[in-house]
């Protein structure tokens, strides 16, 4: 009924990536759903597939497990090495490993790439059993939830009985939020960062602008390319732009300043085409996207965000937050101008007005967005605190 | 003279003392959460504290505190009339940037306010200023004036001519002398180092 499908041969070499905090060579696994899948839209999948990876042992009771939730454009590769000579390890591998504040020792860490992704789980990319092409834009229109929901069936699958904790930035943190709405007794803990309960008009413009840089592109053709095709020009301009939108004024101006990639002649006349170092960047930012992202994807899991309103979807905010179980983390950052303090601010506060068990802590780290990712002592401290501190009698002899 | 961590430990027997088996508290700069963790402990108390401090929010993390990073009168404003069983406003009245209105508003939000407070007029701090003509600087002020933080000294005879101005109703009061231990029963305001008021609107 339900089977693992292993994805690449577990590969024997010896790493020089393997040093003792690092969880080390990774092989991604398939979880086969082969039931009906009904999104919250009411559309069915006759099935789905999710592709994961696990770091860390499942202990006898079956609850120290934590779900990693990644962002729009990650996916299920959050730790180690998928080969000895990767460039990179996996997005949050500066967070996840043995002795690291989400630490596989002593926890189970499971991650999967999002419904509706193109990293392996079933998307716009897949094959639809009914009509042996491609979903494209008919795939089913997703939602957090749908997220959520499908896995869950995963964890169901790989036997954990409890969330030790869920964690997430970004689209991960409104996951993480959103389980812990949707299954209240089975999570623990829910950690999010840089995150929102809505979507706010700001966000949503920025996707929009990158999903008519996508639509807008002649080779999208109303969604029908094909697998190696596609509105390669409009995604790698929708990246490029988002991409922006991760960072902060004061991380772009240390980082390229005014710096041309060209010295230009004192003599020569100026060009329009003397780029910046900045630009180029970003160029490459675009142009590694679209060797990896599907831009019908791209438009789904956009969709989803835009969507995500917890407001909305129970009365109010905190209603929402009345069904939550767990003890929650929302962590802020400063420099974060997408999803600004206020806005995870207003989720501690719904929490707590509730009478939940929630903290919100905030990071002056000036690098927009994307800190959550980034190497902060500060944010570790806090993240394994929260995570193993250890349930005993405090000593009051100060 | 003992030391100040043996004095901070008054708030834990004075403060847990007045709280409520399973009320719900308020620590207005909660610190590292010392407080709320032993009032959950002895009293179960359902504890929340605000604190601007990112290190105090961690150790509050760690001991299972619930706390929020930021300002305490913008917390406050979001909740309703009465949230909160009491608040507590130890050792920060005199660091706020709007005394009053924290006050005011933490009696909005709870009903009770708990306020300690280092009293300037203690004799000790009188006399210092009087014949070093400083700054005082000794174990409860530690800081030179270039390196301290801007603060509003307050004595006991002030406090509690805001409260009857404000008509603040004061059900409790403890003055304690010089060792922050020993009750002071005669002239607080110049023989008491240290006040905690109990307070409703």
């Amino acid at each position: 009924m339900i089977d693992e499908v292993t994805v690449e041969p577990k590969s024997g070499k010896v790493s020089h990536h393997l040093s003792p905090g690092d969880v080390g060579l990774v092989t991604p696994c398939d979880f086969v759903y082969t039931h009906p899948f009904t999104f919250k839209s009411g559309q069915t999948l006759p099935g789905f597939t999710l592709r994961y990876e696990t770091y860390g042992k499942l202990n006898a009771t079956r609850d120290n497990a934590i779900l990693i939730c990644h962002a729009l454009s990650g996916d299920h590769h959050c730790a180690g090495w998928h080969k000895a000579d990767d460039r990179k390890p996996g997005w949050w591998n500066n967070i996840i490993g043995p002795g690291k504040a989400v630490d596989t020792n002593q926890f189970f860490v499971v991650c999967a790439n999002v419904i509706g992704g193109c990293q392996g789980s079933t998307g716009p990319t897949s094959i639809d059993p009914t009509t042996q092409k491609a979903y494209g834009i008919h795939f089913p229109f997703v939602t957090i939830t749908d997220v959520v929901r499908s896995q869950k069936l995963l964890l169901d699958h790989l036997g954990v009985s409890a969330l030790h904790a869920v964690m997430g930035g970004s689209m991960g943190g409104m996951t993480a939020i959103q389980f812990g709405i949707e299954f209240p007794a089975f999570v623990k803990r829910v950690l999010a960062m840089a995150t929102t309960s809505r979507e706010s008009a700001q966000a949503i413009a920025f996707n929009e602008v990158g999903r008519q840089a996508i639509m807008q592109d002649p080779a999208w053709n109303h969604g029908d390319y094909p697998r190696d095709g596609g509105p390669r020009v409009g995604l790698a301009i929708a990246r490029m732009m988002a991409h922006i939108t991760y960072l902060s004024d004061t991380s772009m101006d240390r980082k390229f300043g005014r710096r041309r990639t060209t010295t230009q002649k004192q003599a020569e006349a100026p060009t329009l085409d003397a780029p910046f170092e900045v630009e180029s960047y970003l160029k490459h930012q675009g142009q590694s996207f679209i060797n990896r992202f599907d831009a019908n994807s791209y438009l789904t899991i956009t969709r989803a965000l835009d969507n995500f309103d917890l407001a909305e979807s129970y009365g109010s905010l905190e209603n929402a937050m009345g069904h939550v179980q767990s003890e929650c983390l929302i962590v802020g950052f400063a420099s974060d101008w997408l999803f600004p303090p206020e806005q995870n601010r207003e989720i501690a506060l719904a929490l707590l007005k509730r009478g939940k068990r929630a903290s919100y802590a905030e990071l002056a780290t000036d690098l927009g967005h994307d800190s959550f990712l980034l190497e902060s002592e500060e944010l570790y401290k806090i993240v394994r605190s929260f995570l193993s501190r250890k349930n005993t009698v405090n000593d009051f002899t100060i | 003279m003992s030391t100040l961590p043996e004095k901070r430990t008054i708030d834990m027997q004075v403060i847990g003392e007045w709280v409520e088996p399973n009320s719900k508290v308020l620590d207005l700069g909660c610190g590292k959460g010392e407080l709320l963790s032993y009032l959950m402990q002895k009293k179960h108390a359902v504890t929340t504290g605000v604190d601007l401090n990112l290190d105090h929010i961690t150790a509050c993390v760690e001991r299972g505190v619930n706390a929020y990073q930021g300002d305490m009168t913008s917390f406050m404003t979001v909740f309703p009339e009465g949230h909160f069983d009491r608040v507590i406003c130890s050792r920060t009245l005199h660091e706020l940037h709007d005394p009053a209105g924290v006050i005011l508003e933490a009696l909005r939000v709870g009903k009770t306010l708990t306020v300690g407070f280092v009293n300037h007029g203690f004799w000790k701090n009188r006399l210092y200023s009087l014949f070093k003509g400083k700054k005082i600087n000794n174990i409860i002020y530690p800081t030179e004036w270039h390196e301290s933080r801007p603060a509003n000294p307050v004595t006991i005879e002030d406090f509690e001519t805001f409260c009857s101005r404000k008509s603040i109703k004061i059900r409790r009061r403890v003055h304690l002398l010089g060792d922050w231990r020993s009750p002071c029963r005669f002239l607080p305001n110049l023989f008491s180092g240290y006040a905690l008021y109990d307070l409703e609107k």
